[in-house]
């Protein structure tokens, strides 16, 4: 379970990035985190990878709390939960195959262990016929994928993605939503940030809509600008 | 498999940045080579100066009118003195036997009579053996009555201790400027290599890679350069003995010599190198990313 009370986030001078942020998040959970560039979705993942810290209120995240949690602990914290970015944060010179490989490298997993593991892991993203390939020579549909299969690779209990499809076009969107529903599947908790409307329009799951830094109450839909913002963005 | 990765990115980061890192091999094997040069140069010299220090003796040279039963009155004299180690007493025909020996001539055939002196050859301990109290002994036994004159190679002494001296301390200090310039290039390479893998960085932490796990591959880096500097520092050394004991026969070394050689150049260079890097990365990897 991954629970906020009473967050806030400053980034240096400028307050409120996160603004008494009280939410719960329960394990085995799909959960879409919507709102326009800005409204806080990323400072609240990053939260939850202790990317950073709250200036106040308290993140905890299955056994850790940032309360009190040392650099060591957060090392082992980002090693059971899987990120996937919007720019993939893929290694470029190395191989798909390294890159999946490495945080099975960072555990200091065994190597007929780790082949086995991303082989299994590049087929079932669809992804083994390039794992001698260069990360740099990918689409930006094919790294993501990758990206997916590298934050699996330790059967996380939370899979975080920012923004996954915000790069791709539609159909390469789709399949990467589809392969994050297929994890979700299996029982691992994935929250999504996005604010791709139209891709998730018809998806059962849990919303959380933020604005300003503020996640908005049920009752409320985003400011007229913001609404404005989001219905060009559907219109794309 | 840790292992491997860390060390293909050891090279990996060699590789990249190998223009400086050729610059840090040669700097390092420059220093190494000035060093333990110096080190055998003035290892030598203070051979030397031991050997001539342990072989010097005080000549006291008594009146030539002294009679023997006079000189044995100067030796009980002389032997008050708790800092002499040896004293040898040198008759006037002890003298004339040393004379033909050296010269291959006898004095009496020369000047039909013997002129030379009675004399003492006179041994310090070994912790008196320094131009400062020698100057000070001499003085002392010149003053008493029947001694004509005292002699030491004090010159040779004092020269020798001079020229170590001074090849010390411009060793020394071209050294200081040296491992410097050393310090200063291995951090470089090193920060060049940090931001040059920033990104990688950055995604190994989102990973939960451990601090050691990151650094481990730019210590190496560190230590690898040493190394290098170590062997071509080694390799340098060994031709310039080789030229020398080629050039002077009198001159010759051992295997172990050469063991010796590559012993110390190997160990100094990786410590140095380990040392360096692994006192800088911390600080790049830290600076880096308390930038975001």
């Amino acid at each position: 379970m991954i629970q906020f009370s009473q967050v806030t986030v400053n980034y240096g001078y400028v307050p409120g990035a996160l603004k008494d942020i009280n939410l719960q998040l329960r394990d085995g959970d799909f959960t879409l985190l919507i709102g326009p560039t800005g409204s806080g979705k990323s400072t609240l993942l990053r939260l939850i990878y202790m990317d950073i810290l709250p200036s106040s209120g308290t993140v905890t995240v299955d056994k850790w709390s940032s309360y009190r949690i040392s650099p060591r602990q957060i090392n082992v914290l980002r090693r059971n939960i899987g990120v996937v970015f919007q720019d993939f944060k893929l290694i470029e010179n190395m191989s798909v195959f390294d890159n999946v490989a490495l945080p099975l490298v960072i555990e200091g997993y065994r190597r007929k262990y780790i082949i086995r593991l991303v082989r299994l892991l590049l087929d079932e993203v669809n992804m083994l016929q390039s794992e001698r390939q260069q990360a740099s020579t990918l689409s930006l549909g094919e790294k993501q994928r990758v990206a997916i299969a590298r934050a699996m690779a330790k059967n996380p209990f939370v899979i975080i993605a920012d923004e996954p499809t915000g790069n791709l076009d539609r159909e390469a969107s789709r399949n990467v939503l589809s392969l994050l529903e297929r994890i979700h599947q299996n029982g691992t908790s994935v929250i999504m940030a996005t604010h791709d409307y139209e891709l998730i329009k018809d998806t059962p799951y849990r919303r959380i809509y933020m604005e300003n830094g503020q996640i908005l109450p049920p009752d409320r839909t985003f400011s007229p600008l913001n609404q404005r913002i989001n219905l060009l963005a559907d219109l794309q | 498999m840790k292992f491997f990765f860390i060390l293909r990115q050891t090279f990996n980061n060699l590789w990249r940045e190998r223009t400086p890192v050729v610059a840090t091999v040669l700097t390092i094997c420059i220093a190494l080579t000035i060093l333990i040069a110096l080190f055998e140069v003035s290892w030598a010299l203070y051979g030397q100066l031991s050997d001539l220090k342990s072989n010097l003796v005080i000549e006291v040279y008594l009146d030539p009118a002294l009679s023997e039963k006079q000189a044995a009155a100067i030796q009980k004299q002389l032997e008050q003195y708790h800092t002499i180690e040896r004293i040898r007493f040198i008759s006037k025909e002890t003298a004339a036997d040393i004379f033909r020996e050296e010269f291959g001539e006898n004095i009496r055939d020369i000047l039909d009579e013997n002129p030379l002196p009675i004399s003492f050859e006179i041994r310090l301990l070994p912790e008196y053996n320094h131009p400062g109290y020698m100057s000070l002994f001499k003085k002392q036994v010149e003053s008493i009555s029947g001694v004509d004159e005292v002699h030491y190679r004090h010159a040779v002494i004092e020269k020798l201790e001079q020229i170590t001296e001074a090849i010390m301390v411009s060793g020394i200090f071209v050294l200081i400027i040296l491992v410097f310039a050393m310090n200063l290039l291995i951090r470089n390479t090193i920060k060049l290599s940090v931001y040059a893998k920033r990104r990688q960085i950055e995604i190994m932490k989102i990973l939960g890679a451990g601090n050691m796990l990151i650094r481990m591959p730019f210590i190496l880096e560190g230590a690898f350069e040493g190394l290098i500097g170590g062997i071509l520092s080694a390799t340098g050394l060994i031709i310039m003995h080789k030229f020398i004991a080629s050039s002077f026969t009198l001159v010759t070394y051992s295997l172990h010599t050469y063991k010796l050689i590559w012993v110390y150049t190997l160990s100094l260079g990786i410590l140095i190198g380990l040392l360096t890097s692994a006192g800088s990365v911390g600080k790049f990897v830290n600076k880096i990313f308390s930038k975001k």
